[in-house]
């Protein structure tokens, strides 16, 4: 499977001989590009996800002169990240679809016709996905550089007559739909539902009720202020958001980061997984009832933030990271005293697991509900605890580290069964590694400046990863010359686990339903933008 | 089962004494830039650097405008000359549409409040402090307060987020399809003036363009204790924050 | 009471010739009047007889040394001359209506012929006292029902129908012509020489002749396992006419049942009776299974006659054990719990049935999972259907409640009988009824509620309103006999004890059912003086002054010592039901109305911006609870799930196709008509043509023929 480096540029040049230039050395940001024409695309991106085991990272379009595709791939650590490039000219909007061979590119691609008006050929399931077309005209494309942003809508001409497609054909078979506001507290999120009654035969989640348009207002706005958006991509992961973003224009800009900021942000980054990974498990308890393993779990998550917002000044980690570092330093007694306390609460959370762990009326509602096979997992791209608890252990800490993750030693839980159970238990994995990280880190913070002394903005891309509470969050950053962004492209994990969802979810009955959405831990924020 | 139910009273209480008591623990709040008399050059720079015009030149020196502000810190950090900074959490106010009604629902209704949470688009982070209120240490039970699924049983709407313009009908729909009377609590920067998000050609400026805010929690996200509060403010059962803002 | 009879048979034949002379336009309204005057006359014959005691005997034609073929009125004739009546007269008016709509499309001629063919035979058929004029009626009803059946003869499905029903109805015939034969005896024919031939059967004759009866006429009744034909010629038989099939000739296989194993033939032995309530009782579940999980509103209709038939036989049958082990009174209940329920049964299965017909001539579809909302456009059809549903599924105070209520409380006698099988049989089959009501309520709350409320499902053109009045007219009679029959069951039960007087049970039911608190004084003579007292003085008595004389049902249990009351009344429940809704709505105009103001708000679905018909429940939704908890009895034989992708993940289409075999075909049918295949084989193979070997076969038979001769 793995291929030899500098090689695979030959083999590609190989295969599709004057169709595919390929680089044989890695850029700066790691990466292989191999600039392909349009309609080798779709033969190229299937070598590299089918053959040559890269994951698919996503689909970056920018508007420049011409339309340029880039989708990215991503491998474990030697095979380093692959950018596959397609240029069009202005005036061409078509291009071959990918999706048909690599299902994980569907969202990708069904966004971007959504947003910027290119048709992928090929692809079945075009319109109505970003921009609901019961609210907004048909053929609007905010994401152009010709579109405004800034006037309030003004020309909505919405289709009345808009449906949901209903594709179950049995006698008496029936869409139940959910929400957009449903349930006690949750993210507005609509699902069509397909059934004959008691099971689900077919769930269709109707998402980006919270598409806040962030790629488009980021556009033209200062770098600095790119770090408010970014963290309010999703709030409760918005630490490595801001990380994502920042690794992209420290690599745009040659920051060096001092090793005291690194260290300081690797702290901050576990703690908002081990708080992310607690809720989600209180998320879990609720689902199935458990009101006091619920409470338990609630309390430990109270305190997580507590010890976030008394060490930070903020409970969500708002206004930290900076270009170059952080915006305060934090005291090393402070931390000292937050690690102390942050592995009391994760010993109360490991009594937590012992106790669910013998629960059998808990784990009846967990097991064996919500499969996801690992070929279907890695098909649809899923990525983060959900992939890793169906066997797909890629980790973005491991397989490209950032802040100096290759000298942190933790393991990466991974489980195969890829039930709700195995969610469960490689959320409560990943908190207990991100505890031990904690612990392991604090003893040893380098003493230092915390951010970086000078920071020059300048024009040029970059990808920066990295490995958010949910999964793999990249960030593509263009600047131009004033060091305003040009275009931001933000591929979150829960955009590739949201389309991933139905697997979980259909074949069960309704009242597993709620469960499994707990144990995908899907945040509607995050996906919409 | 009986291991949940030790487990249960063995955490023993957890909850807070609020609203009878202050709350004094560390980090259950991010707090406020102060007004802070200032003024000059230094002032301006503050002023100018603010990313959401939340920080204003007054004859008092640097006001705040605490609907806008969303906690970035930027007055503080890395300024010449910091503002004050004040923490605290009892920051509800009567919004626009509130001070022209009654703003007591009304003896029956005080004790026993049923809540619609509608996340009209927000970054998440407003609906995670919303669900804290439910865990021990804050346990909006006790006071009285319950989530509900379904609009036809609130007395109380809490509206989190700039609302999208998917949300905008759903939203409206839901305050329409409540009973009276009925109180709506508009929290976060972005559901009163659209915080970082709007306005925009997506997300409208603040939850006040669509149903009427009774009272307005500033925040960005609102603690839980600052919530709690605009619900007490709601019911009337504690008073507005006056002065700042 | 012959000249009535003639006028009716002659208003029959002018049914039949009539039409021939007049153009096809008016032939619907001449089945109207020349029908509802018919069954006046009915009403009238059978009312004289039950009401006022008039009686009718005449013998037509002696055949010589054969049978004298004989007319006769007993009680229990005039009794289901008198519910056919009750069904023909709206029949006959909702076919004025609704044959309409045929025109142009089949011959109403032929209808209106056979019709009133069929009407003369379902008058002279409770009427016959000797065994050939009856088979010769019921077999000329076989045909004329077959006919009527298949009058949308251009359907392939419904001549697969009406050539099966036609099939097992003879079938049927030629059971119940054995049991004649074996009856008979000494070769007399005529019912009363039967009757006393009878008394001195042997026991396995007994057996014969019940086992043979009773799943010869079960074939109409509707019994399992003879009644797989039933759901689809209910199906295919026209509107106008399947209320006949469900109201008079379902009924008609009751009465042979009744007539020879309760009156030619009384049961000696429980056993017949056991049968008879096992049968019963299964028949009611399977039945009502199979309803609840229909989605074509007729063919759900067909199931649960099926169950109602089942709790009537399943009555009928305690009857024939308490008529065996002696208790009277108990039998006499029990007779009159099924007989009570028979006339229910006709009366709401006949209305439902025209609530399928209005909905299908104004909607297009029976299809519930295409319904929906039809309130909106046929409100009086929707009212008269939630009577109908509401009697049906045996809620208080309509007319299903009180006899299910008797049906279940003759179960409960069962604590007079001594053998301890027996009554674990009484109590595993009462368990068995009352989940029988349990389903038929989410049965009917389906059949109305995805009919009539919420949205409409498909978007067909807007269906159209009720224009029929005679249609109209016809519901509203039968909804106010299901009141009527509900809030005054007092005055029913005395009507159906005179109607038992040829079982010959001898305690008068009436006295067992209404002991006369309220008209007699304190010292009745069946029970102790202070328990009256005590009864009197919890207000029994009220009833004198507010309602008319009785107004309550008693059943009793228990010894004179220590009587257990088990007691009922429909009269004061509809009082206080009415009351109820008054003082709600009182309270609710001068309270809360006047101090709120009422908003009207369209439906909360979560907030989506249009709630599509397709996005509520549909009826196989509704009751594939049922479906998926009694997945042992249903056991779908095919489930094909078909799922089309575009590459690996996209979805084009999920077809998923779902058949069933109906448990008797899978566990009686099948295996039996493998075992004839077999049969068959075997004999195919015993033809090979060899002389020898045939002269050999000629040979044994003749042997085993001389052999069952000389010891027979």
């Amino acid at each position: 499977m793995a291929i030899e480096l500098g090689q695979m540029a030959a083999q590609a040049q190989t295969r599709w001989p004057g169709r595919v230039r390929a680089d044989t050395e890695q850029d700066a940001d790691c990466a292989y590009r191999i600039e392909c024409e349009p309609q080798a695309l779709p033969e190229v991106c299937n070598w590299l996800f089918s053959d040559l085991g890269y994951s698919f990272g996503g689909l970056v379009v920018e508007e420049a002169a011409r339309w340029e595709l880039r989708y990215l791939f991503y491998g474990d650590r030697e095979q380093g990240w692959v950018h596959v490039i397609a240029r069009l000219s202005a005036d061409q909007t078509r291009v071959p679809s990918v999706s048909t061979l690599i299902h994980a590119a569907d969202w990708h691609e069904r966004e971007a016709e959504d947003l910027f008006g290119l048709v992928f050929e090929g692809h079945p399931r075009l319109g109505d996905f970003v921009l609901h077309n019961d609210t907004w005209q048909e053929n609007l494309t905010p994401m152009r550089r010709s579109f405004d942003d800034r006037k309030p809508a003004a020309w909505r001409t919405p289709d009345s007559d808009w449906k949901p497609r209903q594709i179950v054909e049995e006698a008496g078979a029936f869409l139940m739909p959910i929400g957009p506001i449903y349930s006690t507290a949750t993210g507005p999120a609509h699902f069509v539902l397909e059934t004959i009654g008691e099971d689900v035969i077919r769930a269709q989640p109707r998402l980006f009720y919270a598409y806040r348009g962030l790629e488009k207002i980021a556009q033209g706005r200062a770098a600095e202020d790119l770090l408010l958006i970014a963290e309010r991509i999703s709030g409760t992961s918005a630490f490595a958001h801001s990380l994502g973003a920042c690794q992209a224009v420290e690599r745009i800009c040659r920051i060096e980061v001092p090793p005291r900021a690194r260290v300081l942000r690797v702290w901050a980054a576990e703690l908002e997984r081990l708080r992310h990974h607690v809720g989600a498990i209180e998320g879990i308890c609720e689902s199935t009832g458990l009101v006091v393993a619920a409470a338990q779990a609630a309390i430990i998550e109270e305190d997580l933030l507590r010890i976030s917002g008394a060490l930070t000044g903020h409970r969500y980690f708002f206004g930290l990271n900076a270009l170059g570092g952080l915006t305060i330093d934090l005291d090393d007694c402070a931390l000292l005293h937050a690690a102390w306390q942050v592995k009391a609460a994760v010993s109360r959370l490991s009594e937590l697991e012992r106790m669910l762990s013998m629960s059998s009326s808990f784990l009846d509602r967990l097991e064996e509900v919500g499969n996801v096979g690992a070929s279907d997992a890695r098909e649809f791209g899923l990525v983060g605890p959900v992939a890793r608890a169906s066997g797909v252990s890629r980790d973005l800490r491991r397989a490209h580290p950032y802040l100096g993750y290759e000298r942190v030693d933790f393991d990466v839980p991974c489980e195969t069964e890829g039930d709700g159970y195995a969610r469960l238990r490689v959320f409560f994995g990943e908190a207990a590694q991100s505890a031990r990280i904690i612990s392991a880190v604090s003893s040893s913070i380098p003493q230092g400046a915390f951010r970086a002394p000078q920071v020059s903005l300048g024009a040029g891309a970059a990808l920066g990863w990295v490995e958010a509470p949910r999964g793999a969050a990249l960030h593509w950053i263009r600047l131009a010359d004033d060091g305003v962004v040009d275009r931001y492209r933000i591929i979150t994990p829960s955009f590739a686990n949201w389309h991933g969802f139905r697997l979980g979810a259909e074949r069960f009955a309704f009242q597993d339903f709620p469960i499994i959405l707990a144990t995908f831990a899907l945040s509607v924020h995050e996906n919409d933008r | 089962m009986s291991q949940w139910v030790i487990k249960g009273l063995r955490t023993g209480i957890k909850s807070t004494r609020y609203p009878n008591v202050a709350e004094t623990a560390a980090g259950v709040s991010p707090g406020f830039p102060a007004e802070t008399n200032l003024g000059g050059a230094l002032a301006e720079s503050l002023v100018a650097g603010c990313p959401t015009r939340a920080l204003g030149l007054g004859p008092q020196g640097v006001e705040v405008d605490r609907r806008r502000c969303v906690h970035c810190f930027r007055c503080i950090r890395g300024a010449k000359r910091p503002l004050d900074w004040e923490s605290g959490y009892e920051w509800a106010r009567i919004g626009a549409d509130g001070a022209h009604r009654d703003h007591r629902l009304g003896r029956p209704f005080g004790r026993s409040v049923h809540i619609l949470v509608v996340d009209a688009g927000d970054c998440g982070a407003c609906l995670n402090e919303v669900k804290q209120l439910n865990n021990p240490y804050y346990n909006m039970h006790r006071l009285g307060f319950f989530l509900t699924p379904t609009p036809r049983h609130a007395d109380v709407m809490l509206v989190v987020g700039a609302v999208t313009e998917h949300m905008r009908h759903a939203l409206r729909k839901a305050y329409d399809a409540m009973p009276t009377p009925k109180r709506v609590v508009a929290a976060g920067a972005c559901a009163l003036c659209g915080g970082v998000f709007g306005p925009s050609f997506i997300c409208g400026s603040g939850a006040a363009e669509v149903v009427p805010v009774d009272v307005e929690v500033p925040g960005n996200p609102p603690p839980p204790l600052a919530i709690l509060h605009g619900l007490l403010v709601a019911v009337g059962r504690r008073p507005p924050a006056n002065g700042a803002g | 009471m012959a000249a009535l009879l003639i006028v009716i048979l002659a208003l029959c034949l002018a049914g039949v010739l009539l039409p021939l002379a007049v153009g096809e336009h008016r032939i619907a309204a001449i089945v109207g009047w020349l029908g509802a005057f018919a069954s006046s006359g009915l009403l009238w014959f059978g009312g004289a007889s039950l009401f006022a005691g008039a009686s009718f005997h005449s013998e037509l034609w002696t055949i010589p040394s054969l049978v004298t073929l004989t007319l006769s009125l007993d009680r229990l004739s005039a009794l289901f001359l008198f519910i056919a009546g009750l069904v023909l007269l709206p029949g006959s008016l909702f076919a004025a209506g609704n044959l309409r709509g045929y025109l142009g499309r089949y011959s109403l001629r032929g209808f209106s012929a056979a019709y009133f063919a069929l009407f003369a035979a379902i008058v002279l058929i409770p009427l016959s006292a000797d065994a050939v004029s009856f088979l010769m009626l019921w077999e000329s009803m076989s045909i004329l029902t077959y006919l009527l059946v298949n009058f949308e003869h251009e359907t392939q499905d419904h001549t697969r129908a009406g050539y099966l029903m036609l099939g097992v109805g003879e079938a049927g015939t030629l059971l119940v012509a054995l049991g004649f034969l074996v009856l008979s005896g000494n070769g007399a024919l005529e019912f009363a020489a039967m009757k006393t031939t009878a008394m001195s059967a042997s026991a396995h004759a007994r057996w014969a002749v019940f086992l043979l009866t009773f799943f010869g006429f079960g074939v109409k009744a509707g019994l399992i396992p003879v009644n797989f034909w039933l759901p689809q010629a209910y199906t295919a038989a026209p509107a106008a006419f399947v209320p006949v099939l469900a109201g008079a000739t379902l009924n008609l296989g009751l009465y042979g049942i009744i007539r020879v194993n309760g009156v030619l033939l009384p049961a000696a032995t429980v056993g017949p009776g056991l049968v008879a309530l096992t049968i019963g009782s299964v028949t009611a579940l399977l039945g009502i299974l199979y309803a609840t999980t229909q989605s074509d509103l007729k063919t759900l209709l067909a199931h649960s006659s099926i169950e109602n038939a089942g709790i009537i036989t399943a009555a009928l049958g305690a009857a024939l054990v308490f008529v065996a082990s002696g208790h009277r009174a108990a039998a006499a209940i029990a007779f009159a719990a099924a007989l009570y329920h028979m006339i229910n049964h006709s009366v709401y299965k006949t209305l439902l049935f025209f609530g399928a017909g209005s909905i299908e001539s104004s909607a297009g579809t029976r299809d519930i999972d295409k319904l929906g909302g039809l309130i909106r456009n046929l409100p009086l059809t929707a009212l008269f259907f939630l009577v109908g549903a509401l009697s049906i599924s045996a809620l208080p105070p309509f007319n299903g409640f009180v006899s299910e209520w008797l049906a279940l409380q003759t179960l409960l006698q069962s604590a007079a009988l001594k053998s301890v099988g027996v009554k674990v049989a009484f109590a595993l089959c009462g368990a068995i009824l009352a989940l029988t009501a349990a389903l038929a309520v989410t049965c009917f709350v389906k059949a109305f509620a995805m009919g009539f409320l919420g949205m409409s499902r498909s978007e067909p053109a807007a269906p159209a309103g009720e224009r029929q009045a005679s249609a109209t007219a016809a519901m509203a009679m039968l909804a106010v006999l299901c009141i009527v029959l509900g809030v005054a069951p007092t005055y029913v039960i005395p009507v159906l004890d005179r109607a038992l007087t040829p079982m010959g049970v001898e305690a008068r039911v009436a006295d067992a059912l209404v002991p006369p608190f309220f008209a007699a004084d304190a010292h009745h003579h069946e029970l102790p003086a202070d328990f009256v007292a005590d009864f009197r003085a919890l207000g029994a008595q009220l009833g004198q002054s507010v309602l008319p004389g009785r107004g309550l049902v008693v059943l009793r249990r228990g010894g004179k010592a220590n009587p257990v009351i088990f007691a009922m009344s429909t009269s004061y429940m509809a009082i206080v039901l009415m009351l109820m809704l008054l003082v709600a709505a009182a309270v609710f105009r001068g309270v809360v109305a006047r101090r709120r103001c009422v908003v009207r708000r369209p439906v909360w679905a979560g907030g989506i911006r249009r709630l599509l018909p397709g996005m509520t429940y549909s009826a196989t939704g509704f009751s594939n609870p049922v479906r998926v908890i009694f997945e042992a009895v249903f056991m779908p034989t095919t489930v094909e799930d078909t799922r089309r992708t575009i590459g690996r993940h996209f979805r084009a289409v999920i077809r998923r196709t779902r058949q069933e075999n109906h448990v008797l075909d899978r566990l009686v049918l099948d295996p039996a008509a493998d075992a004839a295949r077999w049969v068959a084989n075997g004999f195919a193979r015993m033809h090979h043509g060899f002389l020898n070997a045939y002269v050999a076969y000629g040979l044994l038979a003749l042997t085993v023929g001389l052999l069952i001769a000389r010891f027979s």
